[in-house]
């Protein structure tokens, strides 16, 4: 894990179908302040692999992609 | 009971389809359902990608004489009204018909819950308490009859209506065009979107996803395949598990068809792929959203069998051949995903 970027929080999206990590996520990113960081936690791949390119389309900085395990990943947002 | 080589056929083609499938992220809900929603156009260039190969494979394989075209029947109430109630259905459960068949096998539970619903809304459309409903959109009189067309045609097997044989034109002329406007289009828009996938040709293909144009050349290929393994028509999805389910229910084993075998190697493919890269698990979201799912399926499943066919049936293997039904079902699956995706996520 990244010891050096403190999320501000976490949504936790694991479990949930096309399209609602992105939508859930895009609606959390909306209502944070700018500076602030999101943690997303998600388990489906498709998302892992459009969420980076539709939220840096909304001009926030992605900060890391990972995957953490079996189907599971990890997008660390920056909000513009 | 099909003869043992049309199974293995379908079962090699299935897995490899599967595979693709998974490895491509290929689901039409997500093509058209994104353009509204995220501005995201990846996976609808795959579809436009392995249409205009299928459309270019199909006509040369016809031309040199290894098959014919089977375009579906144009029961044109039967295509929106099934059309559209499939495009509404795929939105609510999460997936379109080999969106949701691969899904099953990457591990996902609420696609296995509205694949039941999908096997469950064919049988009772096609055979079932909604029969009647079937049979009012596709009656053999009156003002919602088949059309058909008096002389089909080259390479048209059957007496069903294409953009060429309405025009009495050369399909060639529609394929060429077609495919420079698709690729015209594909060319221009190229940029900016693909994944930047870096690695070893062997993480390429085996761990990462794929460019939508590696997805929509692969599915196009498999395309072409499937026709030729069958010879009546390419892919499809929805009618293999309708007779899946029949068969359980009935007992009957000839109720089984070359379909069957393929969505069941596609979940084995997407297994496979899936396992692979490090992306099956065994998951489930919540308990309303299982009920979407499901309801979503059995939707599905009624919209595909008045429709005739469901998204791969109409879109990926029906329009490449020219066929009308298949442009009105495809247009009105894509409304219906439409209005679906605006209700639920874009209203308010």
């Amino acid at each position: 894990m990244n010891s050096d970027v403190k999320p501000t929080e976490t949504l936790d999206v694991r479990g949930e179908v096309c399209p609602y990590p992105d939508v859930k996520t895009q609606k959390k990113v909306k209502k944070m302040k700018s500076g602030e960081i999101l943690e997303v936690l998600l388990d489906y791949p498709l998302s892992a692999e459009r969420m980076p390119r539709s939220i840096e389309k909304m001009g926030h900085e992605i900060l890391k992609t990972e995957k953490t395990g079996t189907g599971e990943w990890r997008i660390l947002i920056k909000i513009k | 009971m099909i003869d043992t080589s049309l199974m293995i056929s379908g079962l090699v083609v299935g897995i490899i389809f599967g595979f693709v499938l998974q490895r491509g992220r290929f689901c039409m809900n997500s093509a058209f359902r994104d353009i509204i929603l995220m501005k995201e156009y990846t996976l609808l260039k795959a579809v436009g990608l392995a249409i205009v190969v299928q459309m270019i494979g199909f006509h040369l394989m016809a031309t040199m004489g290894y098959i014919q075209l089977y375009p579906k029947t144009v029961y044109w109430g039967a295509m929106i009204v099934g059309g559209f109630v499939f495009g509404v259905g795929m939105v609510l459960a999460a997936g379109c018909a080999s969106g949701t068949t691969y899904r099953v096998g990457e591990g996902m539970m609420g696609s296995f819950v509205a694949l039941l619903g999908l096997m469950i809304g064919g049988v009772i459309t096609s055979g079932g308490a909604l029969m009647e409903l079937k049979s009012y959109l596709q009656p053999t009189e009156g003002f919602l009859k088949a059309i058909t067309a008096d002389n089909p045609g080259p390479y048209v097997g059957n007496s069903n209506l294409t953009l060429a044989n309405v025009f009495g034109l050369n399909p060639w002329i529609f394929v060429i065009i077609i495919s420079i406007i698709i690729m015209a289009v594909l060319t221009w828009k190229r940029g900016g979107e693909e994944t930047k996938v870096e690695g070893t040709l062997y993480e390429k293909i085996f761990k990462k996803g794929w460019n939508w144009w590696i997805t929509g050349i692969a599915i196009g290929i498999v395309g072409i395949i499937a026709f030729l393994a069958l010879k009546k028509y390419a892919l499809g999805i929805s009618g293999g598990w309708f007779g899946f389910l029949d068969a359980l229910i009935t007992g009957n084993p000839e109720k089984l068809n070359w379909f069957t075998f393929l969505v069941i190697g596609v979940v084995i493919g997407a297994a496979v792929a899936a396992g692979i890269a490090g992306e099956f698990k065994l998951r489930a979201p919540n308990a309303r959203r299982l009920l979407q799912q499901f309801i979503g399926g059995l939707v599905m499943g009624i919209g595909a069998v008045i429709g005739t066919a469901c998204n791969i049936g109409h879109i990926l293997s029906g329009i490449p051949q020219l066929a009308l039904s298949s442009i009105l079902g495809g247009a009105f699956i894509i409304l219906g995903c439409w209005v679906a995706a605006y209700i639920m996520f874009l209203r308010g």
